[in-house]
């Protein structure tokens, strides 16, 4: 049923699965259907009319405009976006508030942009740095400046450049405060963010660092705080001069003279993200989202771009996302995020992306901004295999109009478009006579779990 | 100071009984409390027990039911073995931790040499019992002090990350071991995600709640039909969701007759209202319920505490008086049952000795572990103290790994029953710690 959904196990299909896979597990097979891998890869799945206008454009013309990102977002998310309050306050401001409705505001910023936005890829690469740069909204004052970083460090960089993230990120208080900066100082460094800079942020855990370097880049990093001085603009970022070791370092063999201040962590940053290992870091971490593993060539070839570029994040999308490989890989399998996304977009639900739509998030066990360890959600299939229960039951409730603050039209979306030409089932369900039952069974199948 | 010692004789290796290491208090001292803690189990078990007749019923290869249980909690982020099993003898200790330090007169003392953090308290008795035993000075070899290295080497059963397979040690370990027909509920893993030690190709599942783990199919959907298509579904396919999907309609089945909103705990044992807490009681409930469950795993996260640590207040205390709570109401609920359940707490690396600037402590090298139940021949402190003295430390000044978590691990399993231990921890040179005696 639907487009491209004979179940294949034919010699092309095999030759799709069994790459990047642990064992002999093998991802599902059938042929790939182009307007669906696409929507799939580049965003969280089509909307109703979204594979027709992308078979319209081609493959290439729906990268193009993609990576342009220049789409208006629609009035309905405008509206939804500016009723956030978290937007409006500094983060100094937002202190004290209560933490759920704080951390629910996060959630429903990051779960509207995802549904609504015609902005797709930027929201997929809005995901994907999130978690690169991985904030614990729960730890300490966190919540409160979650947003800020948000929009200054992942949003506004997000198919920009990523040495400017990586700076912008390096003196953001969130960031900042949950990687315990705020406590580095002269003569008793803390060495929380210089380690998490150079394995998670920037040059990976095999990047040619020792222990030294992440001791010495700790020193380079004192004094990097959050302002909270009286009279001054609280909460912001602050270099506090008394508390930074002067002393003279060396990183990754360079000598940072003495007396740099706060030139030294700038001369850090500038070290690591012009570094090959970061180069290469980002280039796998960029190929694996994509594709699905970390192709050798891939890995190489953005790489170099990043090299040339200077960190360009589009200049790396763009020959990858144009590539057939895109097309032909293995299925990647969706995280919680991705699969609720993908099933509100398909049905085309009104949400207010609050509270009720989160507690089914959080059951499968993705609540936004709230992974406690700094490396982000894990992107592996063996990881999610628990959310299966959850997600059926997603489904079920969806449907049948029992997530709170969401609502699917099923006669509006019958006259539309037809609901299984966006989400693949290897096996109908022929006795099934109810929209909602086999609408549900759709979304709960197999293949909707990969993308 | 610097001091070697084994705690146990006669299986070849260097013996050296400690001279400042007295035999733990007696191991009775508390004997009638205890006695009557256990009937009061016993009858506990009873009682649930004729609840659950339709049990009898789920069919599993009988075999596994001779098999142990393995209880792993994962303490997340790096625990700070040195405030947690204190060598309050060692001046370099104090030296070291002006703030951190935690005075020798608020410890439990263990054997006149360490002293087991107030917090902990509630775990004095098991300790005393002999059903506890304390490792320090345990680890991986991984070098790079990441916590997602340690935690990967740590979680595949391999010395480093850098060699060996992709799948989980308890994983390697299931499938060795499989029995004809498994049950589906053989591996559990607590939460919502799969941790990397039950990832690759078993039979686990991950459970938040089993009181939730419901479909719960809403009024007016053809709930037959619903349920019958779902299995089609999921009848063929062989990705890793087709196969959980699989292995999640045979645990609904399996927890479809059992109850666990009546489950009530033995011996007046109170479970804290914490996830780890939440999550032994469950692990408990399905002990009792006898349906095959041969691992557990649950994780507790937290522990990196490069801020605001504490001495006997903060952060640390925080989490270690809810794991001594969790860990002491597991034991006491399943009293006597807890001869064939081992509990193994680990973590994926220790902390710096020398406190940091922010009252708190950098990423090390060796932490301790806990094993509890199962026969071990506890109330004691084992495995090779390498010192604190400056000379004695490792890089940075962290304390060096004497003892290779793997051998501690290979013991556990040895003594839950089947093992094959050539695929589980492939190439570890075996080095008897002497859990069991």
């Amino acid at each position: 049923m639907g487009a491209g959904l004979t179940a294949g196990c034919g010699p092309e299909a095999r030759k799709l699965v069994g790459r990047g896979l642990p064992e002999d597990l093998e991802p599902p097979k059938g042929p790939v259907e182009v307007p669906l891998r696409l929507a799939n890869r580049l965003g969280f799945g089509p909307r109703p009319g979204d594979l027709g206008r992308i078979e319209k454009l081609g493959h290439a013309g729906f990268v193009t405009e993609q990576v342009a990102a220049d789409h208006e977002e629609p009035l309905h998310l405008r509206m939804k976006a500016r009723s956030l309050e978290i937007d409006q306050f500094q983060p100094a401001d937002l202190e004290g508030w209560p933490e759920e409705y704080v951390i629910r505001q996060l959630q429903q910023r990051a779960l509207l942009f995802a549904i609504y936005s015609p902005n797709q890829l930027r929201e997929r690469m809005v995901d994907l740095w999130t978690n690169h740069f991985n904030i614990y909204a729960r730890k300490g004052r966190a919540m409160y400046r979650v947003s800020k970083d948000q929009t200054e460090v992942i949003r506004q960089n997000a198919l920009g450049s990523f040495p400017q993230m990586v700076k912008t990120s390096a003196k953001s208080p969130a960031m900042l405060g949950y990687l315990d900066n705020t406590v580095n100082r002269k003569g008793v460094p803390n060495e929380n963010y210089a380690r998490e800079l150079m394995e998670l942020h920037t040059l990976g855990v095999d990047g040619g660092y020792t222990q030294t370097d992440v001791q010495e880049v700790a020193r380079c990093f004192t004094g990097w705080s959050i302002e909270n001085r009286f009279m001054h603009a609280k909460g912001q970022f602050r270099f506090d001069p008394d508390s930074h070791d002067e002393g003279a370092k060396t990183v990754l063999g360079q000598t940072i003279p003495a007396g740099g201040g706060i030139e030294d962590g700038e001369r850090v940053l500038e070290i690591l993200t012009t570094h090959p290992s970061c180069a290469r870091f980002v280039a796998g971490k960029i190929v694996r989202c994509f594709l699905g593993d970390e192709r050798l060539p891939w890995t190489d070839r953005l790489a170099e771009i990043y090299l040339l570029t200077g960190g360009r994040i589009a200049a790396m999308l763009v020959p990858l996302l144009e590539s057939t490989d895109l097309l032909d890989g293995p299925p990647i399998v969706k995280r919680p995020f991705d699969f609720l996304v993908s099933l509100l977009r398909a049905v085309d639900a009104d949400t207010d992306a609050g509270a009720g739509l989160q507690a089914h998030l959080d059951k499968m066990g993705q609540p936004l901004h709230q992974w406690p360890m700094p490396d982000g959600y894990p992107d592996q299939a063996g990881a999610w295999t628990g959310s299966l229960l959850a997600r059926w039951n997603f489904a079920l409730a969806l449907t049948h109009g029992q997530v709170p603050g969401t609502h699917v039209d099923f006669d509006a979306l019958g006259r539309r478009t037809p609901v299984r030409d966006l989400i693949p089932a290897s096996r109908p369900a022929k006795d099934v006579e109810d929209d909602r039952d086999h609408l549900a069974l759709l979304a709960m199948s197999p293949d909707f779990q990969w993308r | 100071m610097k001091r070697s010692w084994w705690s146990c004789d006669g299986r070849g290796f260097r013996s050296e009984p400690p001279a400042k290491r007295p035999q733990p208090a007696a191991l009775e001292s508390d004997l009638p409390s205890r006695r009557s803690l256990l009937v009061g189990a016993a009858l506990g078990a009873i009682a649930w027990a004729s609840n659950r007749s339709a049990l009898a019923q789920v069919a599993f290869d009988p075999s596994s039911r001779d098999r142990g249980v393995l209880v792993v909690v994962f303490l997340r982020g790096g625990a700070d073995g040195l405030n947690i099993v204190v060598p309050y003898a060692e001046d370099a200790y104090y030296r070291s931790r002006p703030s951190l330090g935690i005075d020798r007169r608020s410890l439990v003392d263990l054997d006149g040499f360490f002293g087991l953090n107030p917090a902990l308290g509630p775990l004095r008795k098991h300790y005393e019992d002999g059903r506890l035993a304390i490792l320090h000075a345990v680890g991986s070899g991984d070098q790079t002090r990441s916590h997602f290295e340690a935690m990967n080497a740590m979680e595949r059963g391999l010395p480093d990350v850098r060699q060996g397979s992709a799948s989980g040690w308890l994983a390697r370990h299931l499938s060795a071991t499989e029995p004809a027909s498994p049950s589906p509920l053989r591996a559990v893993a607590f939460g919502s995600i799969m941790p990397d030690s039950l990832r690759g190709g078993t039979t686990a599942i991950a459970i938040e709640s089993l009181q939730d783990f419901r479909l719960m199919i809403p009024k007016g959907a053809a709930a037959e039909t619903i349920q019958a298509r779902l299995r089609d579904l999921y009848r063929t396919g062989s990705d890793e969701m087709a196969i959980a999907g699989r292995e999640t309609l045979d645990v609904l089945d399996t927890l479809n007759r059992l109850t666990p909103s009546e489950y009530r705990p033995s011996g007046g044992a109170q479970y804290p209202d914490s996830d780890l807490g939440q999550g032994l009681r469950q692990v408990a409930l399905l002990i009792r319920a006898g349906i095959g469950l041969e691992v557990a795993a649950l994780d507790k996260g937290g522990w990196d505490t490069h801020v605001a640590q504490g001495a006997t207040a903060g952060w640390l205390t925080y989490l270690l008086e809810d794991l001594g709570r969790s860990l002491d109401a597991f034991a006491t609920d399943l009293g006597t049952a807890m001869k064939d359940v081992t509990v193994v707490v680990m973590t994926e690396f220790g902390r710096r000795v020398a406190e940091n600037g922010g009252l708190g402590t950098d990423h090390g090298r060796a932490s301790m572990m806990m094993v509890l139940g199962g026969g071990v021949l506890g109330g004691r402190v084992l495995g090779m103290w390498p010192g604190l003295e400056p000379d004695a430390l490792e890089g940075p000044g962290d304390l060096p790994v004497t003892t290779d978590y793997r051998n501690v691990l290979s013991e556990v399993l040895q003594r839950a029953g089947k093992v094959d231990l050539g695929s589980t921890f492939p190439g570890l040179e075996a080095r008897p710690v002497g859990l069991f005696g």
